[in-house]
């Protein structure tokens, strides 16, 4: 390694801490008295060490009974729609990238100008559509009409465009069909970039708010992010901060250490395509 | 039927798309292009949320009322300074387009976006009312002036930062890995989680912002309830909370860059700075159009940043059309002309994405 | 057993609303998760008003009692879009002010009928409790309390300022130039400000305006809707604050959160904020860690001709639909009404002023903490005026207000600005 690179890496230090005070802040906070950041946030190095020190915010949290449900239903709805998404998001992708077919254009067309539909403008229809199906405070009402998404066409689109055509050739003259050439060859092939997908899914549908805080009605449907986003009261801010802080932190804890986990695949998956070529 | 002839083979090219289309197809045209039409349909009506629910008939066909209602006014009139910034700068569009064209720089296709563009920047901004006219609704217009601010700064800013770090982080190095992982971490969190930290960032009493600023002998700065400041501090915080995804596509499209172009550019001494802005670059401008246009229209909507930090204030200076179109909706129950906003949002969206899809197509040819 | 197997079932195959004895709650005021069934001892209104739900599910035979969490800042969206979809909550928190615009359009159900059998006693409301909640000759709800905009007295500083009378109670001023020389006088004493409050953020500033124009007769409409806001009245109700702030004796950048800690942090002598701080406060007050000591509460001064000060109220309704298609549940979302009718002085403990006349002559009741301070709120408590929209036009004002003291705006523009689009909202 050079001096450059140290020199890069040195600099970009400065700001990538910058980048983690806020979160590193909104920690330390959930772990201080509701009473001193009442009235001050700052009582021990800005507030961005945890002094005076309680872990109490967490236990209020978990001894409300229901956190632990609510982190089971984002999990089944995340899970869910994760898995809704890659099965809708493959196929489509598949047959939009490398197959022949009548009205092709006019279905990617469509496809694009469902990108530009603002959730508000479908909200209200969709809201009363599952209403008249009797399908609110469910699971697959938190679920499909998120599946209805097109970007996840759009980068499977994108990726199976990128892998060479002379595997599936291979295959054709030996007489393999479309499906098998899909579910045994391009699948396995695709699993990078389903991976990418699978994970900004899986985030997209963690911290959604908006549609379940209509749609799930009854606290036994609520999400972790609903849930939590219930208990803040008013003007929780002035009277509970720590709280409120603890409780974003429990929210999102599941999701960090995922991406912790899998995030060497978020990067690779895009790429494995192009570079196989 | 066909089965038995086609037994080797499976199905035909059109049967296996269509199969492998059928899912997503079904669900989109269910659960988006249904109940956006339905909108659509909405909005030609005067439809007030609640009245409708206890009586359907509550509703009345009014046609495009709820669309001038929203876009139109009283004794409008057009006026060629008006607005001369802008006009200033849509009559410079309409000139770069022509000389452009003429000049062979730019396709046909482009010339005519960048045209229209110019046009519209010239024609739009010159309506105003008259005298002793108004607008019909006065929040709509400075309201869509709000959220192109937004975009227009938003959009930039993502997207030269998330370039940048990606350009100086693509890299297998281990410290590399950790960089990376710190500035997307923030993508992970939800908008309550984010609208919360950043709100009391900002804050001039609790916030760590001032807090610093004080201790370093400085007065705390009041970001959300400052005219200027309160749109400035909505953007750092989309920029903070989203920029991981826009600088994972651009990590996917550099390490697409086959390391061979690099290498020769090595021997002709192009290395850092010099080979990010002409290797990276140029080699990156398919990825560049889709974070851009994908920003576009995520931003055009942003709405819990501006409904949870600042309530779309002070003086509307952060409202913007989600959130008025949601608080039309939702508030005054007033479902019609809710409907309406959307579409036209929907139009504004598509025209954005659409010059710039032209204008990212130029790179691609030349 | 029989209603548990019930529920899992119906909750299984996500169908609603038939469920036997089961009542759906829906109300803001933030979630309490420890609140228990003691309704005496919680403490705050989310807690306060939990332990009475929680109680009403323990105590009422065959009812069990679901609170529907809710989001404070959405929550009218969510009812809104909850009647919209056919699916409200079996009993629902509301404010006075929202009645005209949900029981105009049918969407609440007319209780009188049925209240003296479920064991409410109307006769025993309070005349403006009875006022709150009727709309058009019909019921519409059963009403929990009154709140109003009240002065925090930080004792202490006024103290220092010779702002106390003899009988202990604070000196307050009586026109807008008494205002203004109290406020230079606590700016002397001590070096802080005299008033604060949330001027940045929810509406607490309108509901200031709003009681300063009342003081002087006047309105922010007609009662045959004309917006009469660009007015005398209204100029001088809003530079009665403003000289506060070009003076330096108040700053209007302070949102809920920072206005409230700058009082507990004794940096303001007065804060102008509701009723339902004052158990908060009074506890805030008691803890030696706190810099606010010597808590006072106040009615608001009269500044102007009339006493007034900004009120509002919170009630209880039920759907429509539930009276029409569920009897069985109707029934039982009464009891839970009458429930929380009959634990009206717990709720009062938030420092909201209870509506039922024998809570209020009760020695419980005046035994509440600063309760005594107060009492002559409730004869100078004004409503906001009713009107469809309430909601889009206290948004209007909020921000035409907001853009004098953050931003600068003429006086002059702001006003005739707010006039213009709430007698849009008022046109419809």
């Amino acid at each position: 390694m050079n001096r450059g690179y140290y020199w890069l890496i040195t600099a970009l230090s400065i700001p990538a801490f910058l980048w983690l005070i806020p979160t590193l802040w909104m920690i330390s906070l959930s772990f201080q008295p509701n009473e001193v950041l009442a009235r001050t946030t700052s009582t021990t190095a800005f507030g961005l060490v945890p002094i005076p020190f309680t872990a109490e915010n967490y236990a209020a949290l978990f001894s409300f009974g229901q956190t632990p449900m609510w982190f089971l239903n984002s999990a089944i709805v995340a899970l869910g729609m994760t898995l809704g998404v890659l099965a809708v998001s493959t196929t489509a992708g598949y047959a939009l990238a490398r197959l022949e077919f009548p009205f092709k254009r006019a279905i990617l067309v469509l496809c694009l100008v469902g990108l530009m539909v603002p959730e508000q403008a479908v909200f209200i229809p969709l809201y009363t559509m599952f209403a008249d199906l009797g399908w609110h405070n469910s699971y697959h009402a938190l679920i499909l009409p998120r599946m209805a998404v097109p970007i996840g066409v759009f980068l499977m689109m994108q990726f199976f465009k990128s892998i060479p055509k002379d595997i599936e050739e291979a295959a054709r003259i030996d007489g393999v069909g479309w499906l098998q050439i899909f579910w045994h060859i391009m699948l396995p092939l695709a699993r990078p970039a389903m991976m990418t997908l699978a994970i900004l899914t899986f985030l997209y549908a963690w911290n959604d708010y908006l549609w379940p805080l209509v749609s799930a009605r009854e606290p036994e449907r609520f999400t972790i992010t609903l849930g939590l986003a219930s208990i803040q009261s008013n003007f929780a801010q002035s009277e509970g901060l720590g709280r409120v802080m603890a409780s974003g932190v429990i929210a999102s804890l599941p999701v960090v250490i995922l991406f912790l986990m899998f995030q060497r695949h978020v990067v690779r998956a895009m790429t494995a395509g192009g570079t196989k070529g | 039927m066909a089965k038995g002839r086609h037994r080797a083979r499976g199905l035909t090219e059109g049967q296996a798309a269509a199969v492998l289309l059928l899912p997503f197809l079904a669900v989109y045209a269910a659960f988006l292009v249904y109940p956006f039409l339905n909108g659509v349909w909405i909005s030609l009506h005067d439809w007030n949320l609640l009245a409708v629910a206890f009586n359907p008939d509550a509703r009345e066909f009014i046609g495009a009322e709820n669309y001038i209602r929203t876009l139109w006014g009283r004794n409008i009139e057009w006026g060629l300074f008006a607005s001369p910034v802008m006009q200033t700068g849509g009559v410079l569009g309409i000139g770069l387009a022509f000389f452009g064209y003429r000049s062979g720089r730019l396709t046909r296709a482009t010339a005519l976006a960048l045209g229209i563009a110019g046009a519209l920047f010239f024609l739009m901004p010159g309506f105003h009312p008259g005298e002793g006219g108004r607008w019909y609704d006065r929040r709509f217009w400075p309201t869509v002036g709000n959220t192109i601010t937004f975009v227009a700064l938003a959009v930039p800013g993502v997207t030269l930062t998330a370039l940048i770090l990606a350009a100086a982080l693509d890299g297998e190095t281990r410290a590399k890995a950790v960089l990376r992982t710190v500035f997307f971490l923030s993508q992970v969190l939800s908008v309550t989680v984010v609208t919360l930290i950043w709100q009391i960032m900002f804050s001039p009493r609790q916030g760590l912002i001032a807090n610093v600023a004080q201790a370093l002998g400085g007065s705390p700065i009041v970001w959300l309830t400052d005219q200027q400041l309160a749109m400035a501090a909505i953007v750092i915080t989309t920029i903070w909370w989203s920029l991981g995804i826009a600088m994972i596509l651009f990590l996917a499209g550099i390490q697409d860059i086959s390391k061979d172009i690099y290498e020769a550019a090595a021997i002709d001494n192009a290395r850092g700075i010099r080979a990010f802005w002409y290797i990276t670059l140029p080699n990156l401008k398919r990825t560049i159009t889709l974070v851009v246009v994908l920003q576009i229209i995520l931003h055009f909507q942003v709405f819990g940043q501006a409904h949870l930090m600042t309530q779309g204030g002070p003086n509307d200076s952060t409202q913007v059309l989600v959130r008025y179109i949601y608080q039309t909706a939702f508030r005054d129950s007033e479902l019609g002309k809710a409907s309406a906003m959307a579409v036209v949002l929907f139009l504004i969206m598509g025209a954005f994405s659409l010059v710039q899809f032209i204008l990212g197509r130029e790179g691609d040819e030349r | 057993m029989k209603h548990v197997l019930i529920g899992t079932a119906l909750a299984a195959t996500a169908v609603t609303g038939a469920t036997a004895q089961e009542v759906t709650l829906g109300r803001f005021f933030g979630a309490c998760e420890d609140a228990g069934t003691d309704t005496t001892a919680s403490v705050g209104e989310a807690c306060i008003i939990q332990s009475i739900i929680n109680a009403a599910d323990a105590e009422l035979d065959g009812i069990t009692v679901t609170t529907l969490p809710t989001d404070w800042g959405n929550y009218y969206d969510q009812v809104i879009a909850a009647y919209a979809g056919g699916e409200p909550p079996d009993v629902h928190v509301m404010h006075r002010h929202r009645v005209p615009q949900f029981a105009g359009l049918g969407a609440l159900a007319e209780l009188s009928g049925d209240l003296e059998a479920a064991g409410i006693d109307v006769s025993d409301w309070a005349p403006a409790a009875l006022d709150a909640v009727s709309f058009e000759g019909g019921i519409y709800g059963v009403p929990m309390d009154f709140h109003a905009n009240l002065w925090h007295v930080n004792m202490e500083i006024m103290e220092a300022a010779g702002l106390v009378a003899e009988d202990g109670s604070p000196i307050l001023p009586s026109s807008p130039e008494e205002l203004l020389e109290h406020a230079a006088m606590v700016e002397a004493a001590t070096g802080h400000d005299y008033l604060a409050a949330d001027f940045a953020q929810f509406p607490i500033g309108v509901r200031l305006v709003l009681s300063l124009m009342w003081q002087q007769g006047e309105n922010i409409f007609t009662e045959d809707g004309t917006a009469t806001i660009d007015t005398e009245a209204a100029r001088n109700a809003v530079t009665t604050i403003t000289q506060l702030f070009d003076a330096g004796h108040a700053d209007p950048q302070l949102n809920y959160a920072d206005s409230q800690q700058a009082f507990l942090n004794g940096e303001a002598a007065v804060l102008v904020n509701g009723t339902w701080v004052v158990d908060f406060y009074s506890a805030e007050a008691a803890n030696p860690d706190v810099a606010l000591s010597d808590y006072y509460v106040a009615d608001f001064p009269t500044l102007f001709a009339e006493g007034a000060t900004w009120a509002d109220s919170h009630m209880w309704a039920i759907p429509a639909s539930l009276k029409r298609d569920d009897p069985e549940t109707y029934a039982a979302a009464l009891q839970v009404l009458a429930f929380i009718n009959a634990h009206n002085i717990d709720w009062a403990r938030t420092g909201h002023m209870a509506v039922r006349n024998s809570v209020l002559a009760s020695e419980a009741y005046a035994a509440l903490p600063h309760r005594d301070e107060y009492t002559g709120t409730a004869s100078i408590a004004r409503d906001t005026p009713a009107a469809e929209n309430y909601g889009a036009i206290q948004d209007v004002l909020n921000r035409e207000l907001q853009a004098i003291w953050l931003t600068g705006k003429p006086v002059g523009d702001a006003l005739s600005d707010a006039e213009l689009e709430v007698q849009d909202l008022l046109d419809g």
